[in-house]
């Protein structure tokens, strides 16, 4: 068996005496699509932000990679190839679409303070790659009219699509992608994951998605994990999942 | 007083708070810092500046120097400062530049304490009239001034420009995105506390002396006044500001010779300066200038490809 991309070994995290994730473990292999559904306060979010390094967990520890990352920053993990988008958007509103898209590229040259100073042939080219590459996303999002307008006179779908497409932007290996389709219409949610599972053909990208849509998640997923008050009650196939009585308890309360 | 002097006078601290402005504008209008210790950064630049030269260092190495002692104090200053939260920051870094004030006040030995240091003019030529020097004074700080300007409009339409503002906007987004927001910081603040040393050095070669009395921290709020009028992110906005609220100072001070008010004048001025922020503020809170999108190649090629897709689509 190969090894796990993303290792997830008895993760637990509280909040004063609750405990938001109980005891996790779970492995993301390359190459696919992992959803994580279950309903609302179940720790989906918490155990994202905690594999994201915005929290820290309180028990467990978390590979990527083979790296173990449960004591790295946010931006150590990004670089490590392992990218968020957030379940709300956290724009740069006064940046341009175009901008917040440049600022999540991985690996520009002309971040630093030096080679943007001095060094200003060394990243031109780079600059115009990225800007291409840019577009190409947001195309795909449907922003590409959209580039050069400030990222805050966006609407509440758009503001979404740009939260994926800057996750995109990164290259990572792994996209932790919080409700990707909720709060964009029927065909765009449909098309954003038809986008996904193209990068995944085409670029080898692995994504782990939380999504409440069912019905799509469940077209594209290859494995799902259910979360219920902090613990995966059950895993499988999307249709072994739907076919389990469990999965109903968990999301009709019965 | 020849008023051709005092024209010149006034261009002089134009371009010596311009510097300054354009500095606080890097450090607050791009990078979000709320540094209340401005005043702290001129001094350290000026006072290094007078005792260099003392010893016979030659001006511009002074300056130099001015510039580095600033900037490492910067960096010291943003290792505990950047891990407090904007307004602890902005208190922290204020009572660090009335400290540092009252230090060089009350150590006598360390540059002459309330005497403070008698500096000597960067370049004299024998025999030039008061004009000549005013006029040399003119260029050497305009050419500071360009060079100043030059590296941060160079800088903010930049990816480093880029990411300084993602910073401000969000900075827990900006780390999930791989920016170590402590380094942009740290770096940003360094870079405006040597701008703001080298005009420090230039203001105490052009007073010709320095005093702590020189350095109050309504140095530090002018200068905020600056860049919220002008327009914060915006470096043309930044030497508006400078120009503004200079031309303003000497106009209140002026104009109070030939009033007759209930209060004491010399308070109009701040009275005044008070009641415009607020107009500012309330009225037109981005500045009167707005702020610029960050220009590099990339929005080129997309503002042409832009234009080339709506002319396919016609």
């Amino acid at each position: 068996m190969e090894e796990a991309l993303l290792g997830i070994r008895e993760v637990s995290k509280h909040f004063g005496g609750v405990y938001a994730v109980n005891g996790v473990s779970l492995d993301i292999k390359s190459g696919s699509i992992w959803g994580l559904v279950g309903p609302n306060g179940s720790g989906k979010t918490t155990l994202f932000n905690t594999v994201f390094g915005i929290h820290r967990p309180d028990e467990g520890a978390i590979y990527f990679n083979g790296n173990c990352i449960s004591n790295l920053a946010p931006h150590q993990i990004y670089a490590l190839g392992l990218v968020n988008a957030f379940q709300i958007p956290r724009l740069f509103s006064k940046l341009t679409v175009l901008d917040n898209m440049l600022v999540a590229a991985r690996g520009h040259q002309g971040d630093g303070l030096l080679n943007s100073l001095f060094l200003r042939k060394s990243w031109q080219e780079q600059e115009a790659e990225l800007a291409d590459k840019a577009m190409e996303i947001l195309e795909l999002l449907e922003l590409d009219h959209l580039a050069l307008s400030s990222a805050g006179e966006l609407s509440g779908g758009q503001r979404k699509l740009l939260e994926i497409g800057r996750g995109l932007m990164a290259s990572p290996t792994l996209l932790l992608l919080d409700e990707p389709a909720a709060g964009v219409n029927p065909n765009l949610g449909r098309r954003i994951f038809e986008g996904i599972e193209r990068l995944r053909q085409t670029m080898g990208l692995s994504f782990f998605i939380i999504e409440h849509r069912l019905e799509i998640l469940f077209d594209f997923a290859h494995w799902v994990y259910v979360m219920d008050r902090g613990k995966i009650v059950i895993e499988g196939k999307p249709e072994e999942v739907v076919a389990a009585p469990v999965f109903y308890q968990v999301y009709l309360g019965e | 007083m020849d008023p051709l002097l005092y024209v010149f006078d006034l261009i002089v601290f134009i371009g010596i708070f311009s510097i300054v402005s354009l500095s606080l504008n890097l450090e607050f209008g791009f990078a979000g810092l709320a540094n209340f210790g401005k005043v702290a950064f001129f001094l350290i630049g000026a006072y290094t500046y007078a005792l260099l030269s003392q010893v016979g260092v030659p001006f511009y190495l002074c300056l130099v120097a001015g510039a580095l002692i600033s900037a490492i104090f910067g960096l010291v200053i943003s290792l505990p400062a950047l891990r407090l939260r904007e307004d602890y920051l902005a208190i922290a870094i204020l009572a660090f530049g009335e400290i540092l004030r009252l230090i060089v006040k009350s150590e006598d030995w360390l540059a002459g304490g309330d005497w403070g240091v008698t500096v000597s003019p960067a370049i004299s030529l024998v025999g030039a009239s008061h004009r000549v020097d005013a006029l040399i004074n003119i260029a050497l700080v305009y050419l500071c001034l360009f060079i100043c300007f030059l590296v941060v409009q160079l800088l903010t339409n930049s990816p480093y420009g880029r990411v300084v503002r993602a910073i401000r906007e969000d900075e827990v987004a900006a780390e999930a995105l791989g920016k170590d927001k402590s380094k942009y910081k740290a770096q940003a603040l360094m870079l405006g506390s040597a701008m703001t040393g080298i005009a420090g050095g230039l203001y105490a070669q052009y007073l010709q002396c320095v005093l702590p009395g020189m350095f109050m921290p309504m140095i530090t709020f002018t200068v905020w006044i600056m860049v919220l009028l002008g327009g914060p992110a915006n470096n043309w906005g930044a030497l508006l500001g400078a120009c503004l609220v200079e031309i303003f100072d000497r106009g209140t001070n002026i104009a109070k010779d030939y009033l007759t008010l209930p209060i004491d004048p010399s308070n109009l001025q701040y009275i005044l300066f008070g009641a415009l922020i607020i107009v500012v503020l309330l009225y037109r809170p981005q500045g009167l200038l707005k702020e610029t999108q960050v220009r590099t190649k990339a929005m080129e090629m997309v503002r042409r490809g832009r234009s080339a897709v709506r002319n396919k689509g016609s």
